[in-house]
């Protein structure tokens, strides 16, 4: 007998343990992507369950169904127009109110719904006692306690989904607002009758009021004078309360939430402060906060570098010992050529950059974010941020960017909006990571003083700035600021943390690895037709007019792709030599060290560009960052020859 | 007495007045701005307290409907509060 189908979606607040249950439901069976043309991460798994086979989708944690955020809009249209089976509206307990507001947007769109109500645990630390039975009875729609990171109840809520869906027992409660509203839906609701919506009646006549523009628009196709009846309804209201009518609607839903919220729970005065609160001062505190900032970066440094180059090293050296074994076989020739000069240092390369560092800044990432600590450091890190047109929560991405851009600018999707993780994600690229520091400090620093190595970090320092505000300013959307839940410290599930950085892992190794492959293979192909000379050749207007440096500079650079510091190694061995100073003269050295701190990051990077914005965006940094390099790279050099400030 | 949201001190509460959005912003600190505080519980009439403020004029950490909300100074500007007195001084005044 074929088992039946069943779709779940999971929504609610952000922090309330809503992917510890899709991971407690899900198990293995996930897959992780995007959704379709957007940046927005999709969590899909499925569950079998009493006989059922049942897709599990994890939407994007919010507040609210407005049009604020893409995430707000995605998981409104998948609701209302995919139509899944259930709605498991995941509540935090300890913060019933807010949440509550959410879960009677989710009524209001029909959806058929179930609550979790998660958190249990911390509600009672809190000294929150709260009535399930009284809260289904005042929804209409059933609730299941649950402790996610116990596990605790799981099991109950789907045992009682499925007891939903096969009696159709969900009533839900119609939300009242106040009778001068209710009067002014009444009539919207008439004059919308007989059109064809995708929405349910009263929810749309609702979200006219609310000015929602999306709404707008698809109601302006079907019958623009409704819109204006809209908004004569809208000023009318406005007139009444003396704010906004969004305002107005939105005001009302809190206080039925709030008035639902005091009837279900009781709270205990509590009389000391818990340690979670504690934890709280101490790590926000004007002195103490910056100092357990500080260790705790250098932490994460120490952690992903010393446990990233140990692992690195050892890839590298058990994988380049197959070289022998390589060439035994192949012989030398073409296809040796092509297989171990193309297609293993293409792997070698993705091997021993992405996993050592991705897989322990994915870990330590998560557990941040899972703990509450992220909240934190964005809280304490704004003010800089904002410098750069960016806000607190890109603080750690672009610390991390100094050590490799790859995890750096994964980590960017921490931002709210697509705007703020692009914006984020064209920074990072910019800070020079651990491979580009090793052009910096072998080649600048040593040969020309640390003075010099310096006045390239500032010089990187100054662009971060600029561009980065340069970028703020272009970039269309709202301006970026800082609007955040503050959660409670909790233990991060390890499961869960582990779980999400291994499907995170595998989404990504499936997007670099054939591209770095295929890179790696046409460089090689350009080598062994031997276009290397012609093209370095092609490349010397830039490289030798403007840039004032050797010819075969041209070739390093585009090896430089594949891994920035190869352009050091190649640089040595095409011009056969480490003592650079006999063959470069400083200012060459300095402009050349300058044009690969900027240029395009590693096609690593690109790929996790790629990943995350598409390949459109992902080309588009690219070039903007080779152009700017270059220019950058030319201005310098006619400066320092004209004040002869290094010799040339 | 009215004043802005950054205004108040570490454990003083207020009730939110009004949100303001600039025009200095442009279109863009309009509509988006206001429903986003909104959504987040800010309404007009809900008592706000402030629990701290980071250094160099960063973000405010400020109590509402039971939970902790951080909000950047730019924005935290444009709410506007009525200040609650003190219980103990409030008790004989309206």
């Amino acid at each position: 007998m074929p088992k039946k189908k069943l779709r779940f979606a999971l929504a609610g607040n952000a922090n309330v343990g809503k992917s510890v249950i899709f991971n407690q439901l899900t198990g293995l069976h996930q897959h992780i992507g995007n959704w379709p043309g957007k940046t927005v991460e999709k969590a899909e798994g499925t569950l079998h369950f009493k006989g059922y086979v049942i897709d599990i989708i994890d939407l994007p944690g919010i507040y609210s169904l407005s049009t604020f955020s893409l995430e707000e809009l995605i998981t409104r249209e998948y609701i209302a127009t995919e139509n899944p089976d259930l709605v498991i509206n995941v509540v935090d307990a300890s913060v019933l109110e807010r949440n509550l507001f959410f879960t009677l947007q989710l009524i209001e769109l029909e959806a058929p719904l179930i609550i979790a109500l998660n958190q249990m645990d911390m509600a009672e630390k809190k000294g929150i006692k709260i009535d399930c039975g009284k809260l289904e009875k005042i929804l209409g729609v059933p609730v299941v306690p649950t402790v996610a990171i116990k596990g605790k109840g799981i099991y109950d809520l789907l045992n009682r989904a499925i007891e939903v869906i096969e009696k159709k027992e969900i009533k839900p409660v119609t939300i009242k607002y106040g009778e001068e509203i209710e009067k002014r839906i009444r009539q919207l609701i008439e004059a919308l009758k007989g059109l064809q919506l995708k929405y349910p009646i009263r929810w749309v006549a609702i979200k006219l009021l609310e000015e929602d523009e999306q709404v707008e628009r698809e109601i302006e196709k079907l019958n623009p004078k409704i819109l204006k009846l809209a908004e004569k309804l809208a000023r009318e209201l406005e007139k009444i309360h003396g704010h906004p009518c969004p305002t107005v609607i939105t005001s009302e839903r809190y206080e039925a939430a709030g008035r639902i919220a005091r009837e279900v729970q009781q709270i205990l005065p509590h009389i000391k402060p818990s340690i979670s609160e504690r934890i709280h001062s101490l790590t926000t505190h004007r002195i103490a906060g910056y100092l357990i900032l500080a260790l705790v970066v250098l932490g994460i440094f120490q952690t992903i570098f010393s446990f990233g180059d140990y692992t690195s090293e050892l890839l590298s050296d058990l994988l380049y010992g197959l070289e022998p074994l390589f060439k035994q076989i192949l012989g030398s020739g073409f296809l040796e050529e092509i297989i171990w000069g193309g297609l293993m240092e293409g792997i070698i390369a993705n091997v021993t950059i992405a996993l050592p560092y991705i897989i322990p800044f994915y870990l330590i990432l998560y557990t941040l974010e899972d703990s509450g600590y992220l909240a934190r450091i964005a809280f304490l890190t704004d003010t800089l941020m904002h410098k750069i047109g960016l806000h607190g929560k890109a603080f750690i991405p672009i610390m991390l960017g100094y050590g490799c851009n790859v995890p750096a600018c994964l980590g960017c999707r921490i931002m709210e909006t697509e705007r703020e993780r692009f914006l984020a994600a064209f920074v990072v690229t910019l800070i020079p990571c651990a491979a580009r520091t090793v052009v910096i400090l072998g080649l600048v620093g040593a040969f020309l003083g640390m003075k010099w190595a310096l006045t390239l970090y500032i010089i990187n320092l100054a662009i971060v700035f600029l561009l980065g505000r340069l970028a703020f300013k272009i970039l269309p959307g709202e301006p970026t600021a800082l609007i955040m839940e503050m959660p409670d410290y909790r233990i991060p599930h390890l499961e869960t943390i582990i779980k999400q950085t291994w499907f995170r892992l595998k989404e990504f190794l499936e997007i670099s690895f054939p591209l770095i492959i295929v890179s790696s293979i046409i460089i090689k192909l350009v080598e062994i037709y031997g276009l290397l000379k012609p093209l370095s050749q092609a490349l010397s207007p830039v490289t030798v007019s403007w840039l004032g440096l050797p010819e075969i500079t041209g070739v390093t650079l585009i090896f430089g792709i594949l891994r920035k510091e190869l352009t050091l190694i190649m640089l040595a061995a095409l011009l056969g030599t480490t003592n650079f100073q006999s063959v470069l003269t400083p200012l060459q050295m300095f402009v050349f060290t300058l044009v690969v701190m900027l240029y395009v990051p590693c096609i690593a990077t690109i790929a996790a560009c790629t990943k995350e914005f598409g390949w459109k965006k992902a080309f588009a940094i690219t070039i903007i960052e080779i152009s700017f390099a270059i220019l950058v790279g030319g201005l310098a050099n006619r400066f320092l020859a004209t004040f002869n400030l290094l010799e040339h | 007495m009215e004043v802005p949201l950054t205004a108040l001190k570490r454990g003083e509460s207020g009730i939110i007045t009004s949100i303001r959005a600039s025009s200095r912003w442009g279109r863009c600190w309009g509509w988006g701005f206001q429903k986003r505080l909104v959504d987040m519980g800010l309404t007009p009439g809900t008592k706000v307290t402030m629990i701290k403020s980071a250094p160099f004029n960063g973000p405010i950490e400020i109590l509402v409907r039971g939970y902790r909300l951080v909000l950047g100074r730019g924005m935290a500007k444009r709410i506007f509060v009525e200040v609650q007195r003190c219980p103990r001084r409030s008790s004989g005044s309206p």
